[in-house]
Order: structure tokens, then C-alpha cells, then sequence
């Protein structure tokens, strides 16, 4: 069984990956876009979206609690800042 | 209630039009539609990853410690979860934190010191994977059975759950909501396997947190922090203690929740706990894709930082509902007609303060909860279909692409059969408790047979299964016992007024108890297997890798120490 044979392979935690002899070392397997590009491309999305939204009801705040503290601008700024961060560290880089 | 007419996107709501407690602008609905597009984006870049099975079903086993904890507590924030412990914050005060703190923290860093190692070292693709590799065919076939079956049935009914949500909260359509989401999980499942669930997990985490946080936010801005909120609460219902944890546990009497300090810290926090996040495969899959093995210690190290914090977000709400709320909520039979239930606190909490865009967002999180879910189930399913029950049992020796092709195909059949499932509860509503009561049968004997597993090298193939098999069966006896016959509570409970959150605890206490017994007995009774056969399985026959050479920040055990020491503070000040 291969679960058997692999069980060998995974002694000490340190094992060689199964995967790994299937995957050309020269394939697209190396440059895999990192999950933190994409949770930061998603929100700089949300947070320019939500910027906007919190303009454009700058002087006419929606009827919540607290409107008045404008809670949709400042968080839209927190958005923005941790999804720029996000996408900019983890830039997909080019095949080299 | 913010209103604001849908428009264009009036197909959404109910054939009858019916409206919820929540209306959502255009830009609302345009942050759930890049969420789906996202999803769905993710799921088609990840397909040319997901070649050979080790990448489908355990992601390659190249995740980082971050991103397989972050997958880990991702695939347990479901929006029902959050939703309906919330609800239970508004209604039984902070007693329901310890469903967080220490109904999980010590669990998670027990996977992580103790049992981790076993998992990750004998390379197995799942829990019932495992149990073959120690005790033998039988004992993994009726665990992969259980949790195959349970856990496409889980799906359905909390597909069906979740679309009963969305109508109440937005007046959205039920087959609408169960089809757009169900099927999105299921493309992108099949697509990318596991390496797709945890992208999105991971995603879904942050949408979660940045969703919701800004409930607790605003709520302790509006009440003038934690001593105004208490006070509020104080003044609202007078008499009642809504914001110790131990302080009422002296005596189930002094509590709403019928319960005691023995249910919480033996029921709770060590067999059914343990038996949740260290033998449910749904999580435990996420710490197997981990790169190697101080990653698969981290992971559940990093998960338990964030499930202590999981109260700011859920239960803080609820209890902010008691302080701010200008009318009272429900139990779900005692709700009149216009007025609001338990579950409902988080929505009605978001409507009040999150206007255009910042709903949108909310609304995301709730949805993001949801499916993060649902593809932890039938990710998990797929693997233990496809290696557990179908490689061993219907065709052995097929080529690695042929059991890809079948976890692809079995994501998108178990998919059908969830559906199938949450139809079915449409029109039987109360299969869903029972359904529910099902899965807490097979939680707690699972986890004896496992820990026994790691353990004790001396306990027997024959043990494994006839104590794991006792166990259900005592589990399944105590509760068709207790149910519907209150009389009956006192004789597991020891206290007649027990609920039925203090009767699963006492449930799975028993079942752990007859689990240990009866492999105890049969073990002693049964032919041991030899040592050579155990190497990679068992405590004393397995090398576990040194993290003495480490610095001490790298080590797991450090991190673990440090979380624990959180945990106690925690329970120290809200004592």
C-alpha cells in the first residue's frame, strides 16, 4: 500500500515529499502565486470600493450608530493599508 | 433596519418578496460578487498545481505553518458557528465562551505536541488513514463510514441552515442561496483540490475578521468600553450574571445552562474538545498539508493564538446585543411574529452599525463563513471516499491519476448528495437536530481510539474496533436515553436540569469512558502486534525529530507554553 511505503519516507519529519518526485524542479510548481497576494489584491479592492463609498456619504452619513465618526472612510483606509502591504510584499516575482 | 431597494437584483429575494432585517445597496452587492468571482479565480489558477493525488488531497504537503493554521481555524469559522454562538452569548452571557477557550485552546496544543507527530511521521492522508496503519482495516472502515456519511449529511443540513439565514437576514431566495453558493464550493474544490480550499480559507479568514471586527469596535466605542457594557447589561436585566465564567459553575443550578465546573472541564474540555480537533479529519486535514513537521506543530500553535481570540468577534457581540439593543431577542419557538431570535443578534448587531459597503463586507464574512465550511467538509470527504473506502475496499491497485480523477468526481457527487440532503431537510425541519446529535456520536469514541492508538503500544487490532464500536454504541444508548425523557437526564447527568449542551458533554464522557474500558479488556485479552509493525505509529516505537538545535522562538513547545499561559490569564480575569 503506498500509504505504507511513504510512512518510511515521512520517519524523523524530515522525510523525503512524495510530491517531489513527480514535479518537474523547473515547472510552474516553484512559482506559484502566494495565497497573500491574493488576500491582499482582494482587499485593496474592497477598501478603494469601500473609500468611495464613505465619500461620497461624507456629508450625508448613512442612519447608523455612530455615522458621524465615519466608520466606512476609516476602515476602508485600514483595508487599503493591509491589502497594499499584502500585494506589494508578495508581488508575483517573474520566472527566472 | 437600513433600507434601500434592490433594483435590478430584485431576482435575490423570495418568491413572495419578502424582505429581511437587512437590505444591501449596489456597492453591497458588488463586494459579494468580486467575492464569488475571487473564489472561483483562485479555484481555476490552482487546477494546474492539483496534478498528482498528494497535491490534490493534502495540498502537497507544502504549506506553511501560517497558512496551514490560518486553513486550520478557517475550515471551523463557519457562519452558523459564528452566528449561532453569538446567539448563545446573548443567551447564556460569557459562559459561552469556554466553547472557545477551553473547549479548543487545550485540544489544539494537545494536536499539536502530542498527537502531531504520530500523523505526520506515519504520512497518512487522513484520521481514518491513520487507524489502518494501526489497527487494521476494520476499525479505519467503520470510522471512514461514519465520517463520510455524517459529514456529507452535516453539509446538507448546514447548507440548508445557511439558506434559511440568508432569507431571514436579506430575503434572499432558498434555492437561490443553497445552488450559487454549493456549486461554487464544489467548482472550486474539484479544480484545485485542497491546495483551492486552503487558498480560500485563508482568504475567507481575512474577510472573516475584518468583516466582523468592527462589531465588538463600535459596540465598546458606543457603551464607553467593557465597564460601561457591563453596566448596561446590569441595568437591562437585572439579577443576572452575564459576564463571569467560572463564577456560576459552582452548581449547574446557578446558571442558565444547567451545567457545572466537571461537565466544562472533563466533557468539554477533554473528550469532546479533543475528540473535535484532534480526530475530526475536516481540521486535522489542514495541518497534514503542512511542509514539515515543526510547520505541522505551528499550525495548530498559530490556530489556537487566533480561537482565543474568536470571543472578540462572536461572543462580544452577543453580549454588546444585551447592553445596546433597544428590544429583547428569543428563543427560536418563543418568537412572535415581528420580533427577533437569539441568532439573530450578530446580523441585527452589523445592520446597526455598518452602513453602505461596510454591509457588504459583513455580509461577505457571514457567506466567506459559510463556504469556508462547506469545502472543509467536502474536502475532507473526498479524501476519506477516495483513500479510505474506495482505494482499500473497491479497487486497490489503480494509477495515482485514476484516484485524482475520483476525488474530482466525488467533490462534485458529494455535492449533489449535500444538496440532496438540505432539500430533504427542507421538508422534514426536524431531522436537522437529530442530524446534529448524529455527528456527537462518533466524536468522542473516535478520540479514545485514537489517543489509545498513539498511546499504548500494547492495545490490539480487535481492541480498536470493538472499543471504538462500544463507544458509539454507548453514545447512541445514553442519548436515546436522555431524549425526550427529562427524568432519565439525572442518572448520566447527576442533575435533572441539565441542557442539552450539559447532556452532550455528559454523553461524550461516557462514550470516552466505555471506549477506554472496552479496549482495555480486549486488549488484555487479544495477541499484541509485534513492536516492528508499530515504528512510526506509537509512543516508544517512534523516533520523534529533536527541536533541541532550535532556537527557541522556532520551537513549537515554546509558542504552545506561551498560548497556554494566555489561556489561564484569560480565564483568570474573566473568572
Amino acid at each position: 500500500m503506498a500509504e505504507e511505503k511513504s510512512r518510511e519516507a515521512g520517519q524523523g519529519g524530515g522525510g523525503k515529499k512524495v510530491a517531489a518526485d513527480t514535479v518537474d524542479p523547473h515547472s510552474e510548481e516553484h512559482h506559484m502565486i502566494p495565497v497573500w497576494f491574493f488576500v491582499g489584491l482582494l482587499l485593496l479592492i474592497y477598501g478603494i470600493l469601500i473609500l468611495i463609498q464613505g465619500i461620497s456619504e461624507w456629508s450625508h452619513p448613512p442612519g447608523t450608530e455612530l455615522s458621524h465618526l465615519h466608520p466606512t472612510v476609516w476602515w476602508s483606509f485600514a483595508l487599503i493599508i493591509l491589502g497594499g502591504i499584502f500585494s506589494v510584499k508578495h508581488f508575483p516575482k517573474k520566472k527566472s | 433596519m437600513i433600507s434601500s431597494p434592490f433594483g435590478p437584483m430584485a431576482f435575490l429575494l423570495d418568491e413572495g418578496g419578502v424582505r429581511g432585517i437587512i437590505s444591501l445597496h449596489l456597492v453591497d452587492l458588488a463586494i459579494i460578487v468580486i467575492y464569488f468571482v475571487a473564489v472561483l479565480g483562485i479555484g481555476f489558477y490552482l487546477k494546474r498545481y492539483a496534478k498528482t493525488g498528494e497535491d490534490f488531497f493534502v495540498a502537497g504537503r507544502k504549506m506553511t505553518a501560517w497558512v496551514a493554521g490560518l486553513a486550520f481555524i478557517s475550515a471551523n469559522l463557519g457562519s452558523l458557528e459564528l452566528m449561532g454562538w453569538a446567539g448563545n452569548a446573548y443567551q447564556y452571557g460569557i459562559l459561552a465562551a469556554h466553547w472557545y477557550w477551553i473547549g479548543a485552546i487545550p485540544a489544539m496544543l494537545f494536536l499539536a505536541v502530542i498527537m502531531m507527530p504520530f500523523y505526520y511521521i506515519c504520512r497518512t492522508h487522513s484520521v481514518p488513514g491513520y487507524l489502518s496503519l494501526r489497527y487494521g482495516h476494520a476499525t479505519s472502515g467503520l470510522s471512514a463510514i461514519t465520517f463520510a456519511f455524517m459529514t456529507i449529511l452535516m453539509s446538507g443540513v448546514n447548507m440548508y441552515a445557511m439558506a434559511v439565514v440568508m432569507q431571514v437576514i436579506l430575503g434572499w431566495n432558498l434555492h437561490f442561496s443553497i445552488w450559487v453558493s454549493s456549486l461554487t464550493v464544489g467548482v472550486y474544490v474539484a479544480l484545485g483540490g485542497l491546495y483551492s480550499a486552503i487558498f480560500n480559507e485563508v482568504v475567507q479568514f481575512f474577510l472573516i475578521w475584518l468583516g466582523a471586527l468592527l462589531i465588538p469596535i463600535l459596540g465598546l466605542v458606543e457603551t464607553h468600553g467593557w465597564a460601561g457594557m457591563v453596566a448596561r447589561i446590569q441595568h437591562n436585566f437585572p439579577g443576572q450574571d452575564f459576564t463571569h465564567m467560572w463564577g456560576p459553575m459552582l452548581h449547574p443550578s446557578q446558571n442558565p445552562m444547567g451545567v457545572q465546573w466537571v461537565a466544562i472541564v472533563f466533557g468539554l474540555g477533554a473528550v469532546l474538545s479533543m475528540g473535535y480537533w484532534t480526530t475530526d479529519f475536516l481540521v486535522v486535514q489542514r495541518v497534514l498539508s503542512a511542509k514539515d513537521l515543526r510547520s505541522a506543530k505551528m499550525a495548530p500553535v498559530i490556530g489556537a493564538f487566533f480561537k482565543m481570540a474568536v470571543p472578540f468577534i462572536v461572543i462580544l457581540p452577543g453580549l454588546l446585543g444585551l447592553a445596546v439593543l433597544p428590544f429583547h431577542l428569543f428563543p427560536v419557538n418563543a418568537a412572535a411574529p415581528g420580533q427577533h431570535t437569539y441568532d439573530q443578534v450578530l446580523p441585527l448587531m452589523l445592520a446597526r452599525y455598518c452602513g453602505p459597503g461596510l454591509l457588504g463586507l459583513g455580509i461577505t464574512a457571514l457567506i466567506a463563513g459559510f463556504m469556508s465550511g462547506m469545502a472543509g467538509n467536502i474536502s475532507a470527504f473526498a479524501t476519506v471516499w477516495t483513500y479510505d473506502l474506495y482505494r482499500p475496499f473497491i479497487k486497490k491497485h489503480a494509477s495515482d491519476s485514476h484516484y485524482v480523477a475520483m476525488g474530482r468526481w466525488c467533490t462534485m457527487i458529494g455535492l449533489i448528495i449535500s444538496i440532496g440532503a438540505a432539500y430533504i431537510v427542507t421538508h422534514f425541519g426536524s431531522l436537522m437536530d437529530y442530524v446534529q446529535a448524529l455527528f456527537s456520536f462518533f466524536i468522542a469514541p473516535l478520540f479514545g481510539t485514537v489517543l489509545i492508538g498513539m498511546l499504548w503500544k500494547r492495545a490490539t487490532k480487535a481492541a480498536g474496533f470493538w472499543g471504538l464500536l462500544a463507544g458509539i454504541t454507548t453514545a447512541i444508548t445514553t442519548f436515546a436515553l436522555m431524549h425526550g425523557h427529562p427524568e432519565r437526564v439525572a442518572w448520566f447527568c447527576f442533575y435533572a436540569g441539565a441542557k442539552p449542551l450539559a447532556q452532550q458533554m455528559w454523553q461524550a464522557l461516557w462514550a470516552f469512558v466505555a471506549v477506554v474500558g472496552v479496549t482495555f479488556v480486549v486488549t488484555m485479552a487479544t495477541r499484541p502486534r509485534p513492536a516492528a509493525e508499530l515504528r512510526g505509529l506509537v509512543m516508544g516505537e517512534t523516533e520523534i525529530p529533536s527541536e533541541g538545535h532550535l532556537p527557541l522562538l522556532r520551537r513549537p513547545i515554546f509558542w504552545a507554553a506561551l498560548c497556554f499561559a494566555v489561556f489561564l490569564v484569560l480565564q483568570y480575569i474573566f473568572r
